[in-house]
């Protein structure tokens, strides 16, 4: 499924990255969110979530919420 | 010897080479806040060994040969061969640190790391194992406090010692990367997976990142959908209110009144020897025109005391995010924020600063607009029209930046519709720096340096403006002295007359004004010394001393304008083009001429028209007229708004788009 959809505070693994950006697609496996890594959302604002990956927190848009499958 | 610093953005970079070389180089506790790579030497204190030379280079997570960002620190290690790398990293994020550092590794050049932000680790409850890192890294380690200034002279040995020794790479991938982009890729999934059997072995986290803490706390509220905002405005009319109209004013007293003794012992001390036009241009002219500029200080300090403290808080993040779903509404994105934030400094830096905008026309479009925040020189006209037309109203400076904002996402639309919606699905991501509590030391580093700037500043360039205005007014063409009551034949007169009969419209077609208007664009601190030499004004602040050098207290009234004209002015001098130094900024960022040229444009029409606005309404409503020249006006902001809707027209037919043009 796709992150936007998934439950906050749980800790989910990501299966991959669905994006034709490939530029935003390497800056995000530079980040350690990629496929493997853990993920898990802290906070959901509904355009914007706050998730934890790599013991960072990170601000995401909606967008890229979906373009990250878990 | 040289030395160059890399981390990922927000490590602790700069500050880190503020502590070692004594630099006050801008830092913001948010990633992205460097862009161009800086150098400096150590302090003599620090390292016995003298001439050590300290690069820093911009923040990256990795070295992507495929992108241009992140080639910056590759090809500075290949051309400019440092002697060695320091490569800072924060202790309390190793696994993603690391992944940099293995890369670093593996460029030959000897590496020393840097762990900063150890106290984190301790309060986080996490345990490195450093002896175990660093010989799997095949690298020293010295463990640092940038912000405390702690470790800095063993790191500075360590690197001594490291030099000229070679370095082996803690990590080979099994493809040549060099390849193609498939090889490359395929070796940093590699890498990551070393990296993180490495961070397992040497890393003991008795706090599991994935569980919540008070920042997330603190976030749910701040960075909150409904209550985000209304938390700004209420946070930037606090920093107002303190510093425009309560601790700001009643510093600015203290000073403004040693600016007037000084005023009054060097009239005293030229008595009536001097001539009259000297006497002018020393006392209306060198101390009026820079004591008017130089009193306003204590308020632009008090200011940038404030932002720093902010900004070191790590709110400044979560500004961006609140601000991201309404900035992407208009083709922005949260990323527009930095530059915007660091142009109320001062526009320059923040136009640089659009350089970490990935998006082509989401960073032309910022480039473009970000000078539309009122910036530190923008102050004193801010504080001296809120001072003297509204009893130091803090609402007049929040005002004013929300109008900044709010134009810049107008000007985002226009843009958008002028060139097309030309930019693929933009996600934004922006790293979430942990809260702490801002340093007053810094926050007071920050503000002395941008105190000491506007004083250069005012000695300099406003101090040569000033001096010129006061000639130029004195003088009339054949270089005769002007008569007292027939100023108008002076030459500043005479070049501003033009002018200010299109500035008629707008409330304020005085020929004095004008003239502030265009030494504006030289350094937009002039507005305020032309106007206090034009009109014979030493200070804006103290309005009781004022009657007796104007034998008024009414500013306005020697000014001869209405409170309604005072904002038009006001907003006409924030919303035009900036200074030039500015206007050259963007030239260089924007690469196009048709855009610079736009952006100018762009820049002049909604100045006019703003004020143009402001000054018919607001006089309507308070004198159940029209104000003067209110069809000349209406013809100009016709032809500026025609051209706008013209050039989305020709789009919407042509669907040609001017991007990269």
């Amino acid at each position: 499924m796709v992150l936007s959809k998934a439950k906050k505070h749980v800790t989910y693994t990501i299966q991959d990255i669905e994006t034709s950006d490939e530029a935003m697609k390497d800056f995000l496996f530079s980040l350690g969110c990629h496929a493997g890594q853990a993920i898990t959302i802290i906070s959901n604002f509904g355009s914007n979530m706050v998730v934890n990956i790599n013991d960072a927190r990170y601000s995401i848009d909606l967008e890229l919420a979906k373009a990250i499958i878990v | 010897m040289r030395i160059a610093l890399a981390g990922n953005p927000n490590s602790g970079k700069t500050t880190l080479f503020n502590a070692l070389t004594g630099s006050i180089e801008h830092v913001g506790n948010w990633p992205g806040v460097t862009v161009a790579r800086k150098e400096g030497f150590v302090k003599k204190q620090l390292s016995i060994h003298q001439n050590i030379r300290i690069v820093d280079l911009p923040g990256t997570y990795s070295m992507s040969p495929f992108t241009n960002e992140e080639r910056i620190t590759k090809d500075y290690v290949q051309q400019e061969h440092p002697d060695v790398i320091i490569n800072i990293i924060d202790a309390s994020n190793l696994s993603r640190s690391l992944f940099f550092t293995t890369q670093l590794l593996s460029l030959g050049v000897p590496v020393v790391i840097a762990l900063n932000k150890w106290d984190l680790v301790t309060k986080k409850a996490i345990n490195i194992d450093m002896t175990h890192l660093s010989k799997d890294l095949g690298c020293p380690i010295v463990e640092v406090s940038a912000l405390r200034q702690d470790g800095l002279k063993k790191l500075l040995e360590t690197c001594v010692d490291r030099k000229g020794s070679t370095q082996e790479p803690a990590f080979i991938g099994h493809t040549d990367a060099t390849l193609n982009k498939e090889a490359w890729l395929e070796e940093e999934k590699e890498r990551s997976v070393f990296v993180s059997n490495l961070v397992k072995h040497v890393e003991k986290r008795s706090i599991d990142s994935h569980k919540l803490n008070q920042h997330d706390a603190i976030d749910r509220i701040v960075a909150h959908p409904y209550f985000g905002i209304p938390i700004f405005i209420v946070i930037l009319y606090g920093v107002f209110s303190i510093s425009q109209a309560t601790l700001g004013p009643f510093l600015a007293d203290y000073l403004v009144g040693w600016i007037d003794l000084f005023y009054a012992f060097v009239a005293n001390l030229m008595g009536t020897q001097v001539s009259p036009f000297l006497q002018a241009l020393v006392l209306d002219g060198v101390i009026g025109g820079v004591g008017a500029i130089v009193g306003f200080l204590p308020l632009i300090m008090v200011l940038f005391f404030m932002l720093a403290l902010l900004e070191d808080s790590g709110y400044m993040a979560r500004v961006a995010l609140i601000m991201d779903p309404y900035l992407k509404k208009v083709g922005l994105s949260g990323r527009s924020i930095i530059p915007m934030v660091i142009s109320t400094g001062c526009a320059i830096p923040g136009i640089m600063s659009t350089r970490t905008i990935r998006d082509d026309r989401q960073r032309k479009t910022t480039a473009m607009l970000t000078s539309f925040m009122p910036c530190g020189a923008k102050l004193p006209v801010i504080a001296l029209f809120a001072g003297v037309f509204f009893q130091d109203a803090a609402w007049v400076g929040t005002l004013m930046y929300f109008m900044g904002i709010l134009i810049i996402f107008f000007g985002a639309i226009v843009i958008r519709k002028i060139n097309g919606d030309t930019s693929k699905a933009s996600y934004f991501i922006m790293e979430l720096p942990e809260y702490r509590f801002p340093s007053f030391k810094r926050a007071f580093i920050a503000m002395i340096s941008q105190g000491k700037q506007f004083v250069i500043k005012a000695v300099t360039i406003i101090l040569l403006s000033n001096i010129l205005v006061q000639i130029m007014q004195t003088f009339s063409w054949n270089l005769q002295l002007v008569e007292e009551g027939a100023e108008a034949t002076s030459i500043l007169a005479s070049i501003a007359t033009p002018l200010a009969f299109i500035l008629v419209p707008l409330g304020f077609g005085l020929w004095q004004l004008a003239a502030a208007a265009i030494t504006g664009f030289i350094a937009k601190e002039n507005v305020v010394g032309t106007l206090a030499v034009v009109f014979g004004i030493t200070n804006f602040i103290d309005l009781e001393a004022l009657e007796v050098v104007a034998g008024t207290t009414e500013i306005s009234s020697i000014m001869g304008i209405t409170t309604v004209a005072a904002l038009a002015y006001l907003v006409f001098n924030l919303f035009t083009p900036p200074c030039f130094a500015a206007i050259g900024a963007m030239n260089a960022e924007l690469e196009s001429k048709k855009w610079l040229y736009g952006a100018i444009g762009f820049q002049l029409g909604m100045g006019y028209t703003l004020a143009y606005f402001i000054y018919q309404i607001g006089t309507l409503i308070t004198t159940g007229q029209f104000g003067s020249g209110l069809i000349l006006g209406f013809l100009i902001v016709l032809v500026y708004i025609g051209s706008i809707v013209y050039l989305i027209k020709r789009n919407d037919q042509s669907r040609m788009t001017l991007q990269g043009a």
